[in-house]
Parts: structure tokens; C-alpha cells; sequence
């Protein structure tokens, strides 16, 4: 029998029957097309929710109620906690910038170093976590609780879509506290620190020097990089926490098991924007 | 008054609709020979509730069949784009054997949501209509707790109350396996005739066979899910 009668035979498992254990590039090719698989899903859900917020049709009075309700949840809820950590970091952050920058005499560069370390990056980072901790765990269970006890069904089979009444409204409205803690906060903090500073004598700068000078040290860019860090981080952390709850797929007392790789993704997904903004702006 | 068949609109049918009437137990396909004119009543006996839940499914669009089609006032469910399908389903009333209530809402924001959703009807006229079946169904008034804090009797009767509030075309009454629309059975009745009269259609589906068998349900059809196919049954 030649070559061309019997074609080549390719065996994936060994002649005893055995099921072939991979080799570690095919587990590595695997996992890596796992990921790149979950991640083209994932831009595609977030150019979906995108899209569907765009539309008019999609605010109806249903998901307005839902996205104010969320405001409140995410936003209102978490001010108190915010402004602590304000103030806690105020303290910390500004007042010792003011004072060592006193003690050297560096006082004129009090305005541009808060702006690069707190306003544009402690700021939105430490944001970015409280809100992962207190309302994207949120997401995670309370719609991993929704899915395995049917409530999502019951909505599609009401005609309402879940991805427009639960997803959308969320993910905006953690956009947009987000932005707004952002804000807050660092305004607190510059605020509690200023006045520490004062009150102490480690700064003899007025509300008015200290003002001009942040203001004066703050270009287009920094002003740009808030919206554009939190905004996007708000987002991104939301639908996270979103899209793992609703693709949860167990029973109810399992809920839990969601929140460790959940929150972990929230956590890289807010640095990695939060370094792309820094490079690009 | 119930109208001649003649002048009744078809409200639901199944064409050559084959489906997994239990994905759990990867059972064999059931043949769902079904037609629903304005006005009827089927009472459908599954012998469990996920076969009633999947059949529910079925008749809103959301499972789709192994084979045929299902359309819902003269439109079938394959051939609409999501946003109408939804508006269609706005249409059906139903009361869900599990997982009636979203946790976070009241259960007067849960018994209008539907309604705020699919129509511009302003909220207190759909407090109105709400009050009134909230009445008919032995409520003091419209449920304003949470669904945790509620009775579960209590909690059936608001089902029932948003199940028929807004005038569906088709109400879809899934019950659970605790047989739970037993203790409003006469104010159940008195509702699904209103609805009746005015041209909608019911589907029951029950897994108790005393439901089913009981003489006081007006149904116009009864059917059976036994085997691999569903069956009508006369009487």
C-alpha cells in the first residue's frame, strides 16, 4: 500500500485510549484565546451599552428612575465616605506637602506637585476603589442574586430588556458619580489640607495665593485628564460589575464566589486606564 | 360577553412547534399543538413546574422552539426585531412560579413597573387601576412593602394584581409547585372572566392535578403534557 491509498493518521490520543494530556503551549494558547475571546465580548458589550445610552428610546421613564436611584446608591450614599477619606488624605497628603515645601523653601511649587500627585492621580485612583469596594461588589451580587433567582428572566419576560432597565442605567450612573466623587474629593482635600497648613503655621499662603496657585498650576491638560480618567473608569468598573452579576450561572448561596476575580478586573481595569490617560494627556 | 369564534381574534398560536419541554433532564422534543382565540381559557397540566415555566416561555418568545413557529397576535416571535418583540410582550400579563419580585423595587414600584415601562399612562391612574384589582383580589389596598417583608399569599394575590393590570391580550398563569392560587380561587375566576369578556386569552398551567380536574375553573380547553406531546383533553 503506497503513500497516496493510506493517508497520514494524526492521533490526539495516546493508542490505549487515554485521553492526551496538553502540553503547556496549548494550555497557554488556550487561556490566551480565553482571554482575547472575553475581552472582544467585553468591548462589545461596553460599545453596546454605549450605543443603547445614545438612544432616546432607551431613557424612558422605567430606566430614569432606575439610573437616579443608582445616582443616589453610588453617589449620595458614598459622600459621607468620601469626604472622611478627604480629609483623612487632606491631612496627610497636603499638609505635609506644605509643610516640608515651607521648610525648604520650594513654597512655589506647592501648586503644580498637588496637582500632578493628587488631582490627577491619587484622586481618581483612590475614588476609583472606594467605588469599586462599596457599589461594584454591589453590581456583583445583588445581580448575580437576580440571575439565579430568576428576576432577570421574569424582566425579559415582561418585555423589559435587562440589558436597558439594569445594565445601562448602572453603568451611566457610575460614570457619573464617579466624575462627581472625584471632584469632591479633591476639593475636600486640597480644602482640609489648606487649612491644617494654616492653622498649624506650616504654610502662610491665603485662600486666595493658594487657589491661584493650584489654578495657575493646573494647564488644559490636567483639566481634561479628570473627565477623561473618571468618566471612562466609571464606565469600565461599572459594566464589570454588571456583566459579571448577569453572567453569573449557579444557585444563590453562591453568589459570593463572583466578587474576588470581579473586583480584581475592576482593580486593573481602573489602573490601566488610569496609566493609559497619564501617557497619553 | 364572550364573542362568537368566529369574530374572535387569534391570540396565540403554535405551528408545527416542537420543543425541550424540560432542558434540565435533556428529555426527548414535545409536539405543542396549540391555538388561542380571544376569550378562552386552556388549562395545561405539566407534570413539572420547569415544563410550565419553558412553555411560558415559549408562548413570549423567549425559548425558541426546536422546530415551527410561535406567533402572538398574528406576529411571529422569530421574525421581530428585540425592540418590538418587547413591546409585544408589554401585552402579556403572567405570573411567574419563581422570581416574581425584583428585591430592590416596592411592590407597588414591582406591580407598575411593566406598565411605566411599556406605555405613557400617567402613574396615577395605573395607582387607580392597580387599588381596585388589589381590591378584587382581597388586598386591603396596593402592596406598598417589600416583597420580604410580605405574606407569601399576599405576595400571589399582588402577582395576580400586576398579572392582570393594563389589559393583557394574553395572561399567562404559572403556577408553582405548591399549587398557590388555591385560596383566591373564587376572586381568580371572577378576574379571568372580566378578561375574558373583553376579548383576552388565559393560559393556566398547573401541576396539580385537583386544579385541573376542578369542575369551577370555566376552562374551554384542557390539555395535558404527558409524553411527547401535548394533549387535549375532552371532557
Amino acid at each position: 500500500m503506497n503513500a497516496i491509498e493510506k493517508p497520514a493518521e494524526f492521533y490526539d490520543r495516546p493508542l490505549d485510549g487515554e485521553a492526551a494530556s496538553p502540553g503547556m503551549m496549548t494550555a497557554i494558547g488556550q487561556w490566551t484565546i480565553y482571554q482575547l475571546q472575553g475581552l472582544i465580548i467585553f468591548i462589545s458589550i461596553a460599545g453596546a451599552a454605549f450605543w443603547q445610552s445614545c438612544r432616546l428610546l432607551t431613557w424612558r421613564r422605567t430606566v430614569r428612575a432606575e439610573f437616579l436611584n443608582q445616582c443616589h446608591q453610588i453617589g449620595t450614599r458614598a459622600l459621607p465616605f468620601i469626604v472622611l477619606t478627604a480629609l483623612i488624605i487632606g491631612l496627610g497628603v497636603v499638609f505635609e506637602t506644605l509643610y516640608w515645601l515651607r521648610i525648604f523653601g520650594q513654597s512655589e511649587f506647592a501648586g503644580s506637585l498637588l496637582v500632578i500627585v493628587l488631582v490627577r492621580e491619587i484622586a481618581p485612583l483612590l475614588v476609583a476603589l472606594i467605588v469599586i469596594g462599596r457599589s461594584v461588589s454591589v453590581f456583583m451580587i445583588e445581580l448575580g442574586i437576580m440571575q439565579a433567582d430568576g428576576q432577570i428572566r421574569m424582566l425579559d419576560a415582561q418585555g423589559i430588556d435587562p440589558f436597558i432597565y439594569i445594565l445601562v442605567p448602572r453603568v451611566m450612573a457610575a460614570s457619573v458619580c464617579m466624575f462627581s466623587l472625584t471632584i469632591v474629593f479633591t476639593v475636600v482635600t486640597l480644602a482640609t489640607g489648606f487649612v491644617a497648613g494654616n492653622a498649624l503655621s506650616a504654610t502662610n499662603l491665603t485662600v486666595y495665593d493658594f487657589v491661584f496657585e493650584i489654578l495657575t498650576a493646573m494647564g488644559p491638560a490636567d483639566f481634561a485628564a479628570i473627565p477623561l480618567t473618571t468618566l471612562p473608569v466609571g464606565y469600565v468598573t461599572g459594566l464589570v460589575g454588571c456583566t459579571t452579576g448577569l453572567s453569573f450561572a449557579g444557585i444563590t448561596t453562591d453568589v459570593h464566589h463572583l466578587l474576588p476575580a470581579g473586583i480584581m478586573k475592576a482593580v486593573i481595569a481602573t489602573l490601566l486606564i488610569s496609566v493609559v490617560v497619564t501617557i497619553l494627556i | 360577553m364572550i364573542k362568537g369564534i368566529e369574530e374572535r381574534r387569534v391570540i396565540l398560536r403554535f405551528e408545527d412547534v416542537a420543543l425541550m419541554a424540560d432542558p434540565s433532564s435533556r428529555s426527548k422534543s414535545v409536539s405543542v399543538p396549540l391555538r388561542l382565540l380571544g376569550g378562552e381559557l386552556a388549562l395545561i397540566r405539566v407534570e413539572r413546574q420547569q415544563q410550565g415555566t419553558v412553555l411560558g416561555d415559549t408562548c413570549a418568545g423567549l425559548e425558541i422552539p426546536l422546530k415551527g413557529e410561535v406567533s402572538f397576535l398574528g406576529k411571529k416571535w422569530s421574525q421581530l426585531p428585540p425592540d418590538v418583540a418587547n413591546a409585544l410582550r408589554g401585552r402579556i400579563g403572567r405570573v411567574f412560579a419563581r422570581g416574581n419580585w425584583l428585591g430592590h423595587l416596592s411592590l407597588l414600584d414591582n406591580l407598575l413597573l411593566p406598565q411605566l415601562h411599556h406605555t405613557r399612562r400617567p402613574l396615577a391612574e395605573l395607582r387607580d387601576e392597580a387599588a381596585k384589582l388589589a381590591e378584587k383580589f382581597d388586598l386591603p389596598g396596593v402592596p406598598l412593602g417589600y416583597s420580604k417583608d410580605s405574606l407569601p399569599a399576599d405576595l400571589q394575590r399582588a402577582a395576580c394584581v400586576r398579572a392582570f393590570l393594563g389589559q393583557p391580550m394574553l395572561i399567562l398563569l404559572e403556577e408553582s409547585s405548591e399549587g398557590c392560587f388555591k385560596e383566591m380561587m373564587p376572586n381568580l375566576i371572577n378576574s379571568i372572566r372580566d378578561a375574558r369578556n373583553r376579548g383576552a386569552a388565559i393560559m393556566w398551567l398547573t401541576s396539580d392535578k385537583f386544579i385541573w380536574r376542578d369542575p369551577s375553573i370555566p376552562a374551554t380547553r384542557r390539555y395535558r403534557l404527558a409524553g411527547r406531546q401535548l394533549m387535549e383533553v375532552s371532557r
